[in-house]
């Protein structure tokens, strides 16, 4: 986890004689300690502050303004422990360096790496060779500690590939476009030549999916739990996975799609298209949330990083194009030899790039700690050259380990410095045990986001709809039944308490008779009668003796 | 007087109490309009006296008291409203209200500026006084107003007469006090006092005499003459003006003695000795308390007067007890967390648990304690072993004397300065510099080294040149034979990854490391002190010899460093500054010998510049190399260049050998177009790789491009590009330097030019904004309004066109989020499913959309903040801890 200092601020741009100006000079002179803890404090809020805080010296209710000041404090406080609670973070990440400024690090070569490495990491480079199936896709978990490979040809297995123990292995015959775990291990989605059918960890097929026809990519969302599949036909479909229900099925209009791709940050889709333009989506609304032409030819392949920052797509164009998603700009354009089949984007922000038969890795194409983006020269990593056609490649959680999928297999190649050093185990884990996974699993569905959620900025619930009372009126439905409120009430019985009474004790302090009081009145009298003539019966029915039993409700 | 009897004192004698009630008698006599309510009051005061006869020692509470006990029920009542206001405002807003009893204070010393302060006695005068009063609705202000001072003309208002006094005589406030202090025995005697005082005064025949305290005091005295004889009194109260000359006269007879009215002077013998035991009591009694009780009583307010000075002071009373709380309150309310049973109530309140005590023999109460204590104490380490170190520390602290201890410090200091690192680097360089320096010492120097050479080998002690070259080929052998990392041993190994496995291997390169740090240390230690191999250089070159050790010195010099932390003075901003320039002056000066020096020779190393080995090389690779030295430190290059002959150098600097080599410079692409073209890269960098054996491979694809490099470079770099690894470049500036990525950019063009992708995403573009924009609708039926059908002329339906337009507001252009961005669309539609989970309105105590925004701002999950921030924001308001829940004995704060 890199955390950039306050020493290189975020937007400081440089004058063409190197000059940066200053905005805000201090004047005034301050103790050494005192700027120590400004420093800290800065630093905390660059690295865990959200947004910046709203001044409360021009609030008048007094009240507003110690909440809001304690708040401010609070939060303050929470960034700081943030920052101090980084001495947990024990383990280091590191790319490969060169010595000198002769030496280049795209040279160094994978039997190098692991010549140099420990074992247990030379272990992690290996080459599966399945050649007789068809180019493969993969995938990986989101703990990384199992594949998935599915060859075109029908051709699925699973292992844990670090244990190199296979989980299930299926000969499908029939032809398969894409292959996904969902939430954990257990689940795998496999688009196969009509439908889409999911089988678990024992290659059981559980489910066949038959909404979802002639599926070319699949992702999965895995917060809202929803298995997204974007058919040759242009249809992008959700599905449920923890209710099976069909969320959305939204017709993309703009032919078959080329690529697909999600954004982690807010769990919108990134569609790219034949002509050139990436679309998003949400499952909320049938046109795309935005449009953006990238390429000029089909758009081949898609990647969005950790943060939701930044995307990079390649193209048939020979170009690869890496944008700031967040304002909609395009921040640098690159070429490639050929047209680059497979994108992905590490943790750290490496950037594999597989084309023809090669894959490179780019570091720093972007970084959101400089304000302008630096166009690179030259990449950090290379593999393949070996006659070996990339069909996907995919970062590996966790690891530094690059999984690159093949027309002869499945080769994963050491890139130093692709993982995330410090895992979170609240979020993923992935040393987790079988309890943990289960647990995890439980937590996870209970925290399950709806799909409603969805949307460019995830941050927006909660926030004020901004649209003026003559908007809102315009958008009502004037045809729609109007609600009963004391129906309403009277259904969402809790307990003994019912809602009428509740409602009828707050009213009485109120003494305001209305309608609806009157209302609510009535019909809490007639549910008494009704109670008391139960009660009269059972007292008649067990008689004299018994009547002290009768439960009066 | 029955009710006299019993009042309070129940010793009083008969005949003083006969003689008391004359006076009151006479009192009644005197006020004619108030005589009715006389005995009315009588009446009362009969009965209050009665009353407090049954309890006379008691000291039964005063009404103020009693008041005072109900009064505050009435104010708590009150201060729960008050609360109530308070729950509601909840806020530091409690001025407000403090408001209405702060007015109400105010009120109450209007009242007190009204009348005296001081009612303690006039008070209690009051109980039945003015029951013919209660009815009348009078303002407690109003009640009693000029016109009642009228009407009371003939009273003294002691409380008034008595602030007049206060500025002149703080003795009478003492015993104001004092008398207040006990309410209920003074009352007694104040009654008693008042009779008598009325009756002075009807002697004296009016209060205006009163106004100092002389003539109170001669007051005093004709009291007692007239006390004297009671016809003495009758005449007094016959002559009631005339009392003046009496009582001069009597002044005059300056008989000071206090003669009361005894039961002597009524003629009643005292026989019965329990009479008189009281009588004597009495007369003490009366000694003790007539020089403090001299003032006179003064007409009692009106009961509701009374009740609401009574009900003020309760007020303020309870209201300051009430407002302590205030404190606490305020801090409960706004406090986070409150936690019951609360901390004040708790059983081990006042102990500091937040440190551990030192351990004492006092405090060792456990045996684990002990026994550390003991183990302590035997290792020296106890308590006492401390303090005795400490003693013996401290007269050698003592040794030095203040001034010794101070003359020591302002040496230290001087040396400190003294030893400025810079200065005396600056010396040293210049010491250097100097032509002068340098030409003496040259010659005596080498001539004594030459002597000290001579005189060891005589000794012995160093080889003699034979042998020393029988050393040196015993070193080159195993040089030569030995296992080195340059070797092709190493190199196989490396290659075949067997240090992973084989120890041998392993044993080898630690070999090799081992002797490669003692070599380098046997060369460290030739450069520093002159060894014999030095000698034999310097033997070789004198010139060169000398230039060496100046740059050995140069390089002391510059590697000059005192190391230690200077004083506080020297760590401030300014004197490091200082000590910067001069740093950096000296650092020039070096630099500038170092210029000299080499200018002198003729192996120009141009160490200071950053040099570019075997990589821009241009024209024929024939060319002699020059010697270059890696540019990582100047200090090292130099010391290099010092020491260039030995063999035994380059093994440090790989680089120096590979150049110094009579290797074939490998021409790279020329650097006019291509010249960081991949071709060359690639080419320079197995030149790097390979050394030696593949050179001849490398010359001819060199040579080939070298010899198309002039001509338009395409066609060549074409074939190369085929050898070399196809990688990414840049996309503008890169590609114009990459003709295959020309030639494929040019053929993408070709190949993706019949689809306007670019044009038609700026059409839908234009087409979605002018969809989403203000529109305007027209809703003109035809025929409504106007006529239809056939036979309207054109004109006619084009002037009823427009009749009807609806206005649609949209996202104007300029509105739009995507306005500026380039390619792309950004749909502005609402999203209505997300709309769900918006806030409709604006939360209640927030002022503006941020303050609401920003409430919500940070995630409560653990998964987002740390553990602590987690807890504390999920901690309960009230946290309820097993036991004893006591109310607040007293306030917080």
């Amino acid at each position: 986890m890199d955390v950039d200092t306050v020493d290189a601020p975020l937007a400081r741009v440089q004058n063409e004689n190197g000059a940066v100006a200053v905005t805000g000079t201090r004047t005034q002179l301050r103790s050494k300690k005192e700027i120590e803890s400004q420093r800290r404090i800065k630093q905390a809020h660059k690295a865990y502050g959200r947004g910046s805080r709203i001044d409360v010296r021009g609030i008048r209710d007094k009240k507003l303004r110690r909440n809001l000041n304690n708040l401010e404090n609070k939060y303050e406080t929470a960034a700081l422990k943030a920052k101090e609670a980084e001495i947990l973070l024990e383990n280091q990440g590191g790319f490969l360096e060169p010595e000198t400024e002769l030496e280049r690090t795209y040279k160094v070569r994978q039997d190098e790496i692991q010549k140099e490495v420990g074992i247990e990491v030379a272990q992690k480079r290996f080459d599966l060779k399945l050649d007789a199936l068809g180019p493969y896709v993969c995938d990986f978990t989101r703990t990384g500690r199992n594949l998935l490979l599915a060859g075109r040809k029908g051709h699925v297995a699973t292992m844990d590939w670090r244990e190199g123990k296979l989980g299930c292995e299926l000969q499908l015959g029939e032809t398969i476009r894409d292959a996904r775990w969902l939430h954990n291990n257990q689940y795998f989605a496999v688009a196969q030549k009509k439908y889409v059918y999911i089988y678990d960890h024992s290659g059981v097929e559980l489910h066949c999916l038959k909404k979802h026809v002639e599926v070319s990519h699949m992702e999965f969302l895995p917060y809202h739990f929803l298995l997204a599949t974007l058919g040759i036909n242009g249809q992008l479909k959700y599905q449920d996975t923890s209710t099976g229900n069909i969320v959305a099925e939204i017709p993309t209009k703009m032919g078959t799609p080329v690529s697909l791709t999600q954004n982690p940050w807010n769990a919108v889709l990134h569609v790219g298209h034949q002509n050139g333009t990436v679309t998003l989506w949400s499952p909320n609304s049938t046109e795309p949330l935005v449009k953006l032409l990238a390429h000029r030819g089909p758009v081949r392949s898609l990647a969005v990083d950790r943060e939701g920052r930044y995307m990079v797509s390649t193209g048939q164009d020979n170009k690869m194009a890496v944008w700031d998603i967040r304002m909609f700009k395009e921040v640098n354009n690159y070429f490639t030899r050929s047209p680059a089949s497979s994108v992905a984007i590490s943790d750290t922000g490496l950037t594999a790039v597989g084309w023809g038969t090669h894959t490179t890795i780019w570091k720093g194409l972007f970084s959101k700690a400089s304000a302008t983006q630096e166009k690179v020269q030259s990449p950090y990593m290379t593999w393949g050259g070996e006659g070996r056609t990339v069909e996907r490649v995919k970062w590996c959680p966790f690891e530094d380990v690059l999984g690159i999928s093949h027309n002869k297999g499945f080769s994963s190649a050491i890139i130093p410095g692709a993982g995330e050093a410090n895992y979170d185990a609240l979020e993923v884990n992935p040393l987790e045990t079988k309890k943990q996974r289960q647990e995890g699993e439980v937590k996870a569905l209970l925290n399950k986001l709806r799909p409603e959620m969805i949307a460019l900025d995830p941050n927006f619930i909660g926030n004020l709809d901004l649209r003026s009372d003559q908007q809102k009126r315009a958008e009502k439905d004037l045809d729609a039944a109007p609600v009963d409120s004391v129906e309403e009430m009277r259904n969402r019985a809790r307990g003994k308490n019912t809602a009428l009474k509740k409602f009828l004790r707050k009213q009485k302090k109120k003494n305001i008779i209305d309608e609806k009081r009157v209302k609510v009145e009535e019909m809490l009298k007639r549910q008494q009668d009704r109670t008391d003539e139960k009660h009269a019966e059972k007292v008649e029915e067990l008689g004299p003796t018994l009547a002290r039993f009768a439960r009066k409700q | 007087m029955p009710g006299r009897q019993s009042h309070g004192r129940p010793v009083l004698p008969k005949g003083a109490k006969g003689g008391s009630g004359g006076g009151s008698g006479s009192q009644k006599s005197k006020k004619a309009p108030r005589k009715s309510r006389d005995t009315i009051r009588s009446k009362a005061l009969d009965a209050f006296a009665i009353a407090e006869a049954e309890v006379p020692e008691s000291r039964p509470k005063g009404i103020r008291t009693r008041d005072l006990e109900e009064e505050p029920e009435r104010n708590q009542k009150r201060n729960r409203g008050d609360d109530d206001d308070f729950d509601e405002d909840d806020d530091e807003d409690l001025d407000e209200d403090e408001g209405p009893p702060r007015k109400k204070k105010a009120k109450k010393d209007d009242e007190f500026e009204g009348f005296s302060g001081d009612d303690s006695d006039e008070e209690e005068w009051h109980v039945g006084v003015n029951e013919d009063d209660e009815d009348s609705e009078i303002d407690s202000d109003e009640a009693f107003g000029e016109s009642d001072e009228e009407k009371f003309d003939g009273y003294s208002f002691g409380g008034k007469k008595k602030k007049g006094k206060k500025g002149e005589d703080d003795e009478s406030d003492v015993e104001d006090d004092e008398s207040l202090g006990s309410d209920a025995i003074d009352l007694a005697t104040a009654l008693d006092q008042f009779s008598e005082d009325e009756s002075g005064e009807e002697g004296s025949g009016s209060g205006e005499e009163e106004d100092s305290d002389d003539e109170s005091s001669e007051s005093e005295e004709e009291e007692d003459d007239d006390l004297d004889k009671l016809d003495s009194l009758q005449n007094a109260i016959s002559g009631f003006a005339g009392g003046d000359s009496d009582d001069e006269d009597q002044a005059a007879q300056g008989s000071k003695q206090k003669t009361k009215l005894s039961l002597a002077d009524l003629g009643l013998n005292v026989n019965d000795p329990t009479i008189k035991k009281s009588l004597k009591l009495m007369k003490k009694e009366e000694k003790a308390t007539k020089s403090g009780s001299s003032k006179k009583l003064a007409v009692p307010l009106a009961k509701r007067q009374q009740d609401v000075l009574l009900r003020s002071a309760a007020y303020e009373k309870t209201s300051e007890t009430l407002e302590k709380w205030i404190g606490t309150v305020k801090h409960n309310r706004r406090a986070d967390h409150l936690i019951f049973p609360l901390a004040q109530n708790a059983h081990d309140k006042g102990l500091d648990n937040a440190e551990l005590q030192p351990l004492t023999h006092k405090t060792t109460t456990t045996d684990l304690e002990q026994t550390i204590m003991a183990i302590m104490e035997e290792s020296g380490l106890g308590p006492t072993a401390k303090a005795e170190a400490a003693q013996e520390a401290g007269p050698d602290g003592e040794k030095l004397s203040q001034a010794e201890w101070q003359e020591l410090q302002r040496q230290r200091r001087r040396e400190r300065e003294l030893h400025s690192r810079e200065q005396a680097r600056a010396k040293r360089i210049k010491k250097i510099k100097s032509k002068a320096y340098r030409r003496i010492h040259r010659k005596e120097l080498a001539k004594e080294e030459q002597e000290e050479h001579n005189r060891l080998v005589e000794a012995g002690e160093i080889d003699s040149d034979d042998e020393r070259e029988a050393l040196d080929r015993r070193r080159a052998l195993e040089r030569v034979g030995a296992r080195h990392r340059e070797s092709k041993w190493a190199k196989l190994g490396k290659k075949a990854g067997r240090a992973v496995w084989d120890d041998n291997f392993r044993s080898g390169l630690t070999e090799i490391t081992q002797r490669k740090e003692e070599l380098r240390r046997r060369i460290e230690g030739r450069a520093k002190g002159s060894d014999d191999e030095d000698d034999s250089d310097s033997g070789d070159s004198e010139g060169n010899y000398d230039k060496n050790r100046l740059l050995a010195e140069l390089d002391a010099a510059e590697a000059f460093d005192d190391g230690e932390p200077t004083s506080q003075l020297m760590n401030m901003g300014f004197m490091r500054r200082a000590e910067e320039l001069r740093k950096k002056e000296n650092d020039d000066l070096i630099g500038q010998i170092r210029r000299d020096l080499n200018s002198d020779g003729e192996e120009v190393d141009e160490d200071d510049e950053p040099v570019d080995i075997g990589r821009r090389q241009f024209g024929m690779g024939n060319s002699a190399p020059a010697v270059k030295l890696p540019t990582s430190s100047s200090r090292k290059a130099s010391a290099k260049a010092a020491n260039a002959t030995e063999p035994v150098i380059f093994k440090d600097a790989p680089s120096l050998q590979r150049n110094a080599a009579p290797e074939p410079e490998a021409p790279s692409a020329p650097g006019v177009a291509g010249q960081w073209s991949r071709v060359g890269v690639e080419e320079r960098k197995k030149s790097k790789k390979v050394p030696q054996g593949r050179v001849d491979e490398l010359d001819l694809s060199n040579y080939a491009l070298s010899a198309a490099a002039p001509k338009s470079s395409k066609p060549a770099r074409k074939t190369a590009q085929v050898v070399v690894e196809q990688e990414h470049g840049s996309d503008d500036e890169d590609a114009l330097h990459l003709p295959m990525a020309i030639r494929d950019q040019e053929l993408i063009k070709r190949a993706f030019a019949s689809e306007d992708v670019a044009g038609e995403f700026e059409r839908e573009k234009a087409e979605v904004v002018k969809e989403d924009d203000d529109k305007e609708i027209d809703n003109t039926l035809p025929g409504w309004g106007s006529w239809g059908g056939e036979g309207v002329s054109k004109r006619e339906k084009a002037r009823h066109k427009g009749r009807f337009v609806t206005k649609v507001e949209g996202v104007k252009q300029k509105d739009r989020k995507d306005f500026k961005l380039k390619s792309v669309i950004i749909n502005e539609k609402r999203v209505k499913k997300n709309s769900q989970f918006l806030a409709s309105q604006l939360p209640h105590p927030f002022e503006s959309q941020q303050q609401y925004e920003r409430s919500l701002r940070i995630p409560v999950g653990p998964e987002w903040t740390t553990k602590e921030t987690f807890q504390q924001a999920t901690k309960p308001r009230v946290i309820i801890k097993q036991g004893i829940i006591a109310p607040m004995s007293k306030p917080m704060l």
